[in-house]
């Protein structure tokens, strides 16, 4: 099948997965961020539980495999009574995982700071608040702008696991499968699939590390 | 980026956040830690009841797992899982070390060639690879074992990423020595490989062990091509004891404690070695 006739059949297919792709990305990253804020917060603050509760999430979810996650959701959560739509299964799944990664990077970008920054701002008298207001916060923005794009990319390749349950669209690994099973597609209909990830992925890299470059702390 | 914070005595950024409380605010933290307990408390209990009210905290869920034959059969599945991810491994670290080569060699079109290669590796999932084996090649009546079909394309995936770690450690050799060791007259070659290879590499060692752990999560999918692996055998469980929950639940603490075992490795070799994990190339979920 050469490529055009590909397109003819299977060219609204692609479309529709590639935006699923992309919407899943963008939706998920947006609740990867706001989870991984509160994750990083529970994690800096002075009360123990809160504390222990926050690392002990970021050791099970950055260590657990998404695929074994995302089984558990779809098949062992209604067995607790938690019956969750396939799309929200997988959002579900790729929030989990990846906001325990983007609560490492906050911690890292936290860490670069450095105790003696944190010193001279309540020597200068700055309270609490304006100290993260104006040292903590932007300086560890600024140094998780390249981590950051990383796990977007990331998060995109893990909506990959979408493939493994029905959704309607189908996302970009599942409709290569889905192809394959009433034609045979051959290496193209892989390849653009493929093309659609790696394309994005790069686009993503670009712009990243265009912002980092300009935000970027040189110490 | 940069060094840690050089204070005599190491003190978690987290802690330095704080001033040192007085009376007053001890008190509020005490009367906060207490709160907090309380809600971590009644959260970790609501789940415990949500078990016992769905009837998962049966005994008929949980007692084959006193079964010798219940472990050894998970732990079969935990060696197909290992074949797969050191196989996996060993080769991701040849291909990845090539890919750096071939990108910091000099020849224009080798690099380019293998700049495309790696950022192709790194920005398609797993998942698709694994697809492109089970479903593609076969098309092209190509035969493989499923050991195969799941290891090539977790090799090829994570040599895209190696290939970056290693570049990482390249990177991290002073510049300086490249230029005294080719003003002593070595030439490229020879100084790519007794000055510049032998420290890339010690500097990267814990972030290849830490990217072990991507290979172990990548290899989960092993049903797809029905390799026994660790979370194919306990689908099996599954239906001879009609045990769903639990079954999954230790599956899952398995795997845990595994990448955790491994990225706490990674995190000790590299404080004997005062190198650090490079991070920025390990945030992959996946």
């Amino acid at each position: 099948m050469g490529l055009s006739e590909l397109m003819a059949t299977y060219g609204r297919n692609y479309w529709e997965a590639l935006l699923s792709t992309w919407g899943m990305t963008a939706f998920c990253f947006v609740l990867v961020m706001a989870l991984a804020v509160v994750v990083t917060v529970m994690r800096v603050s002075p009360f123990k539980p809160l504390r222990l509760l926050g690392d002990g999430y970021v050791q099970v979810f950055r260590n657990i495999p998404g695929v074994a996650l995302l089984i558990i959701i779809v098949y062992a959560l209604p067995s607790l009574k938690l019956v969750l739509p396939y799309r929200a299964c997988v959002i579900l799944t790729v929030v989990l995982v990846a906001s325990a990664f983007g609560s490492e990077n906050f911690m890292t970008g936290i860490n670069t700071i450095g105790v003696g920054q944190i010193e001279a701002a309540r020597s200068l008298g700055l309270s609490f608040g304006q100290m993260l207001r104006r040292i903590v916060i932007p300086q560890a923005l600024r140094t998780t702008v390249l981590p950051m794009t990383n796990l977007l990319i990331a998060v995109l390749l893990t909506t990959s696991i979408g493939s493994q349950v029905p959704l309607d669209p189908l996302e970009l690994t599942g409709v290569v499968s889905y192809i394959n099973t009433r034609a045979t597609g051959g290496i193209l209909a892989f390849a653009v699939s493929a093309a659609g990830y790696a394309l994005t992925a790069v686009v993503i890299a670009f712009v990243g590390n265009r912002i980092d470059r300009k935000v970027r702390i040189v110490r | 980026m940069s060094a840690m914070p050089s204070t005599s005595q190491p003190v978690s950024i987290r802690d330095a956040l704080y001033e040192a409380p007085g009376p007053k605010m001890r008190a509020k933290i005490r009367v906060g830690t207490a709160i907090t307990a309380a809600l971590v408390a009644l959260l970790l209990g609501f789940a415990v009841y949500q078990f016992w009210a769905t009837g998962q905290l049966n005994p008929r869920y949980w007692m084959f797992f006193t079964q010798m034959g219940t472990w050894s059969y998970l732990l079969a599945g935990l060696r197909g899982t290992l074949a797969v991810a050191l196989t996996a491994g060993g080769i991701a670290l040849v291909l990845g070390l090539a890919l750096m080569l071939g990108r910091t060699s000099g020849i224009r079109v080798l690099e380019a060639i293998c700049r495309i290669v790696t950022d192709f590796f790194r920005g398609v999932p797993s998942l698709l690879l694994i697809y492109f084996f089970f479903l593609v090649v076969p098309q092209y009546g190509i035969r493989m074992s499923s050991f195969w079909m799941l290891t090539l394309p977790i090799a090829l995936a994570a040599s895209g990423v190696l290939a970056e770690v290693f570049r990482a450690g390249v990177n991290a050799v002073p510049r300086g020595q490249t230029e005294a060791a080719l003003a002593l007259g070595l030439s490229p070659f020879r100084v790519k490989l007794k000055i510049v290879l032998p420290q890339a590499i010690r500097y990267v060692i814990p972030s290849l062990i830490s990217q072990l752990v991507v290979v172990v999560k990548d290899t989960t999918v092993a049903y797809v091509v029905s390799y026994p692996d660790m979370l194919q055998n306990a689908r099996v469980l599954i239906t001879n004891y009609d045990a769903l929950v639990s079954t999954y639940l230790v599956v899952a603490v398995i795997y845990i404690l595994l990448n955790y075992a491994i990225n706490q490795l990674s995190v000790c070799v590299a404080r004997r070695s005062g190198t650090r994990v490079v991070s920025r190339y390990s945030t992959n979920p996946a």
